[in-house]
């Protein structure tokens, strides 16, 4: 095919680049005929990715750095752009950093999205992003030494522990507000669910004026790890370890980017099963945080009558994956097992139940007197700030904003189309709270859908071999959100680069909007409402600057306080 | 291409903590038998999730571990026993130690999941220790990927001394004259190997073996009956419409084998 | 308030008896991995393709042994396994009661004895394996003679085996030998 065929969604962008940077655009790759990359200039980066962001209603999706130092002397960014307008397509904007001066013009100016994906390949490969004006680290310990960049290919084995250049947590968090505030420190160990991460809120009385913080305590080295010790096949495993419940979703997407650069045409059965398996994971996932909502309004009862019907999902799960954690299902070019009669029986006949269960409780939780008082115009997300920012997932959703990959950018079983969305516009807790409980109902149609009409033949394709240094996107919509994975291959049977993006990786910038202007016993509400892979923390240290004080106030003093609303810890 | 390649240069390990013989004492008492309620505070050293929302699931109505007087509690101070999910980043070396000195003794340490365990899949990265015992001396080690609550169940249980350790190291040295039977030798090989993987791709390894081993059974089955009657018999004796869809498939790579032959 | 009441008693008991009842396990559900060392013949298929790295094969040439291992504290209970041996020696069950106390219990070993290149004499694979391979391609041969060529030549180390090849074509045929150089 030649680069102009009309098939191609997507040439219009292209053609209004050219139009728009007449001598920046300096090649156009096709990897699908819905996935463009498109190498311009080193200078040209910023407005080229602002001209699609904004001009075309681009999102954005990910960004890859990509150590080509041995194919072709360079440095190489990808900035992903998911676009939202008429053409629903990738494109992918190139551009080469040299060897010797690694630098390159920051394009969060332009399009604050960008931010973290920038300090993290400052992290990762040392590029230096000029102009940005946060110059603190993202991804590497605290104890990192200074001038190792993981991901170079020259820099370190995958195995190499440098010993620890201190013992203190010394990360610096910003704060905006113009008066004299309180500062509230929360994490990183915390009781209630999930991961570890290190809030500050900066509070006045009870009122929160900003807040920072700092994740990737866990960060791992994963996207080392693929590229090292594993083949293509392992690295499946690998992507389902990204999140203890999206995993599967993250395996999809690197199966797909793969599947998409060799052009591998997964059998139906096989994309079927994919996805009756992430809309299974959408129901746990979902129960879990409609779950959490009830235990941050003081609902209890609610919460553990959610984790009970749960239990069938996860069942569910279990059934047809031989793991709770619908773990280990895919290989590239299809799927592990196979959904026979006596599943697919039992599934519909649970399906059945469940539907019933959720309504009722779905009911009982927004007939609770209180819930409305504490959810609704609560945690806003405003959706000028949104489109600034491009959260995904029911986040944007509930803000108004008609995104969803399974609809936008149809993958695996979803590509007869017809996949629902679901919109609110009240922008708060309460939003994409019923975002959530409408996707429950959804997912379930979906997945009876697709069991009373799966196609026949094969689950499994292994008619193919690997091309060194193709490469693709690969994405999949999570219960969070979009999650897009980046992937070239090496020639030596493993990954020459894989570049994995989680939906909260997205949600986490726009947080700091959400909590601004809320009171600190809304804090646990709100940071649950984008559903992140954790939902709160452990310590609260609270800093008063009017009173010149410093006070540590535990996490569960801080969740007793959401729930209750007496006897404020601040006093 | 998959094994790692153990350096002992590459690795620095973090200096372990030791521990005086009195509370040693105390801590063996706990362990043989509590006889009363215990708390425990759970530290993520960077696990990916998996592990904290199957904890959370055990504490919940279905599994409900409290039954036990096992309660998650908010603070290391209060706790019993300390249980550690991940394979303990670099980011959460100090406040996993933190969390360690906090709670008071005797406190029973369990390493929960593979990551807890050895580092699991995790194991050798740069930014990891690789799991708990790298940091802080354990106790229990529960395995899973992560354990499910019925798992964690079991492991609590044990910590306690309530059941039992079933799990035991074992060698077996091979023994004179051992020796692996062949599958199915009557069947020539690149038949039973092209069957085997039609039904693979068709149903999975794990399906597939069983649907493989089904179909092969009855090729190889005594006369009298010629093998298209056999194969005809086990597919009408099968419900389930899509094994029959199977069994079609396996027959056609049989016929198209058998064609091949000929020719 | 009426709701919940009513929905908590249209649950009753919801809560699975675990432990004081046998476990409640669905069928194909992912939990130990069990080896069965004497359908094992060592072929490393399972070491190669495990994730995680649980499983490990170590050669003592001095000792003349190689040694399976799994760590069930490492492994992440995918099947695979499972899913590549060739042997069906090694296969996931629903057992999940594995916590143990002593690190050391979460291993298991098999050793097996080495098998020496008749032709070099260096140690390249298991005898297990040899005679397994020997037996399923020389079931391949059309006459005793055939086998007994295919059951030597399964005992040569794949570097002689190399020397052999080009030994032979040569002999077979000096002239394309030549046109090759």
């Amino acid at each position: 095919m030649n680069a102009h065929t009309p098939l191609r969604i997507g040439s219009s962008y292209v053609a209004a680049l050219r139009a728009k940077l007449p001598h920046a655009v300096l090649e156009e790759r096709w990897q699908t005929d819905r996935q463009a990359t498109i190498t311009v200039k080193l200078e040209a980066l910023p407005e080229a990715v602002r001209t699609l962001y904004y001009v075309h209603d681009g999102w954005f999706s990910t960004m890859a750095g990509n150590d080509e130092r041995g194919l072709n002397g360079t440095y190489g960014l990808y900035y992903v752009l998911s676009m939202g307008g008429a053409e629903k397509c990738h494109m992918v904007i190139h551009a080469q950093v040299p060897e010797d001066k690694p630098e390159f013009p920051a394009v969060t100016p332009l399009v604050p999205a960008a931010v973290w994906y920038e300090r993290e390949v400052r992290d990762m490969f040392g590029l230096e992003p000029v102009g940005l004006p946060d110059a603190r680290r993202l991804v590497l310990p605290d104890d990192w030494p200074d001038g190792l960049y993981p991901l170079r290919k020259d820099s370190m084995d995958y195995r190499f522990r440098p010993a620890p250049t201190t013992d203190a947590e010394n990360y610096p968090f910003i704060n905006d507000a113009k008066q004299e505030t309180t500062v509230v420190p929360l994490g990183p160990l915390h009781v209630t669910s999930d991961e570890p991460g290190h809030f500050r809120l900066f509070v006045d009385g009870e009122d929160i004026i900003d807040a920072d913080y700092r994740m990737f305590y866990v960060h791992r080295g994963m996207e080392k790890l693929a590229e090292t010790r594993m083949g293509y096949h392992d690295v499946t495993f690998l992507a389902d370890r990204v999140c203890g419940i999206c995993g599967y979703a993250h395996s999809v997407a690197y199966a797909n980017s793969v599947e998409n650069a060799l052009g591998i045409v997964v059998p139906e059965r096989g994309q079927a099963i994919r996805s009756i398996l992430l809309e299974t994971e959408r129901l746990h996932s979902h129960l879990l945080n409609l779950g959490l909502a009830c235990h941050f309004v003081g609902f209890d009862s609610g919460f553990m009558q959610f984790f009970r019907v749960r239990e069938k999902t996860m069942m569910l799960a279990e059934m047809l994956t031989g793991h709770r954690k619908t773990y280990s299902m895919n290989l590239i070019g299809g799927v592990r097992r196979d959904i026979l009669a006596e599943q697919k029986l039992t599934t519909l006949k649970t399906l059945g139940e469940l539907r019933c269960e959720v309504r009722r409780l779905v009911d009982i939780l927004l007939s609770t007197p209180n819930i409305g008082g504490r959810v609704t115009n609560v945690g806003r997300l405003d959706p000028k700030v949104a489109r600034d920012h491009s959260p995904v997932g029911p986040v944007l959703r509930g803000s108004g904003f008609r995104r969803d990959t399974r609809a936008d950018h149809p993958f695996a079983g979803y590509l007869s189309g017809a996949t629902p969305i679901n919109v609110q516009t009240g922008c708060d807790v309460l939003s994409r709270t019923l975002v959530r409980v409408s996707e429950v109902f959804d997912s379930m149609a979906i997945i009876e859908n697709l069991l009373n009409d799966t196609p026949a033949g094969p689950i499994l394709t292994e008619d193919f071999t690997y091309t060194p240094y193709k490469f693709a996107l690969g994405f999949t919509e999570a219960p969070r959100g979009e999650d897009i994975h980046w992937s070239m291959l090496g020639d030596n049977q493993k990954l020459y680069r894989w570049r994995c993006r989680a939906s909260t990786y997205n949600n986490w910038p726009v947080l700091r909007h959400m909590l601004r202007g809320n009171t600190v016993s809304d804090a646990p509400l709100i940071v649950a409402s984008i559903d992140p892979c954790y939902s709160c923390t452990d310590r609260v240290t609270v800093v008063d600057v009017k009173k010149s004080t410093t006070k540590t106030v535990a996490y569960k003093e801080m969740e007793r306080y959401c729930r209750e609303r007496t006897s404020s810890p601040l006093k | 291409m998959n094994a790692p390649i153990f350096r002992d240069d590459l690795t620095i390990k973090p200096q372990g903590l030791s521990m005086s013989n009195e509370v040693a004492a105390l801590k063996g008492r706990l362990l043989k038998s509590i006889g009363r309620s215990v708390y425990v505070y759970r530290v993520d050293c960077g696990g990916c999730n998996g592990c904290e929302i199957e904890i959370f699931a055990a504490i919940t109505p279905i599994f409900d571990a409290e039954r036990f007087g096992i309660k998650v509690v908010p603070s290391p101070r209060h706790a019993d026993i300390l249980l550690y999910t991940g394979a303990v980043t670099r980011a959460m070396r100090m406040p996993g130690l933190r969390a360690y000195e906090a709670a008071p003794e005797p406190k029973i340490v369990v390493s929960y999941g593979a990551c807890g365990n050895t580092g699991g899949i995790f194991h050798d990265l740069y930014c990891v220790w690789g799991g708990t015992d790298q940091i802080v001396p354990v106790d229990v080690y529960i395995p899973g990927c992560p354990p499910s609550p019925q798992a964690t169940i079991y492991g609590f249980a044990m910590a306690l001394g309530l059941l039992d350790q079933k799990l035991k190291e074992t060698h077996h040295v091979e023994g004179e004259g051992e020796s692996v039977p062949l599958i199915h030798p009557e069947i020539p090989y690149a038949l039973r190997v092209a069957v085997e993987r039609r039904a693979r791709e068709m149903a999975g390894y794990l399906h597939g073996k069983v649907i493989a081993e089904a179909f092969l059974a009855a090729l190889a089955a005594p006369e009298p009956a010629s093998v298209e009657a056999r194969l005809a018999a086990l597919t009408a004796q099968e419900s389930d419409p899509r094994v029959v869809e199977i069994y079609g498939q396996l027959r056609a790579v049989l016929r198209a084998m058998v064609v091949e032959q000929a020719s | 308030m009426f709701k919940l009441l009513k929905e908590i008693f249209r649950t009753g008991q919801a809560t699975a008896l675990y432990p004081f009842a046998p476990p409640q396990t669905i069928k194909d559900s992912r939990g130990k991995p069990e080896h069965d060392p004497v359908k094992c013949i060592a072929c490393a298929a399972c070491t190669g393709a495990c994730p995680a790295n649980a499983l490990s094969m170590k050669t003592d040439v001095a000792a003349g042994t190689r040694t399976w291992a799994i760590n069930y504290g490492q492994c992440v209970f995918c099947g695979r396994c499972q899913e590549v041996c060739p042997t069906n020696a090694i296969a996931l069950t629903t057992e999940f009661e594995l916590a143990v106390a002593r690190k050391d219990d979460l291993i298991t070993r098999a050793t097996f004895k080495l098998a020496y290149c008749r032709t070099c004499g260096a140690a390249f694979s298991t005898l297990k394996e040899v005679d397994y391979v020997a037996r399923l391609l020389g079931a391949l041969a059309e006459t005793p003679k055939e086998a007994e060529r295919i059951r030597a030549h399964a005992e040569i180390c794949p570097a002689c085996k190399r020397r052999l090849d080009v030994e032979e074509m040569a002999q077979a045929n000096p002239v394309r030998q030549m046109e090759c150089l």
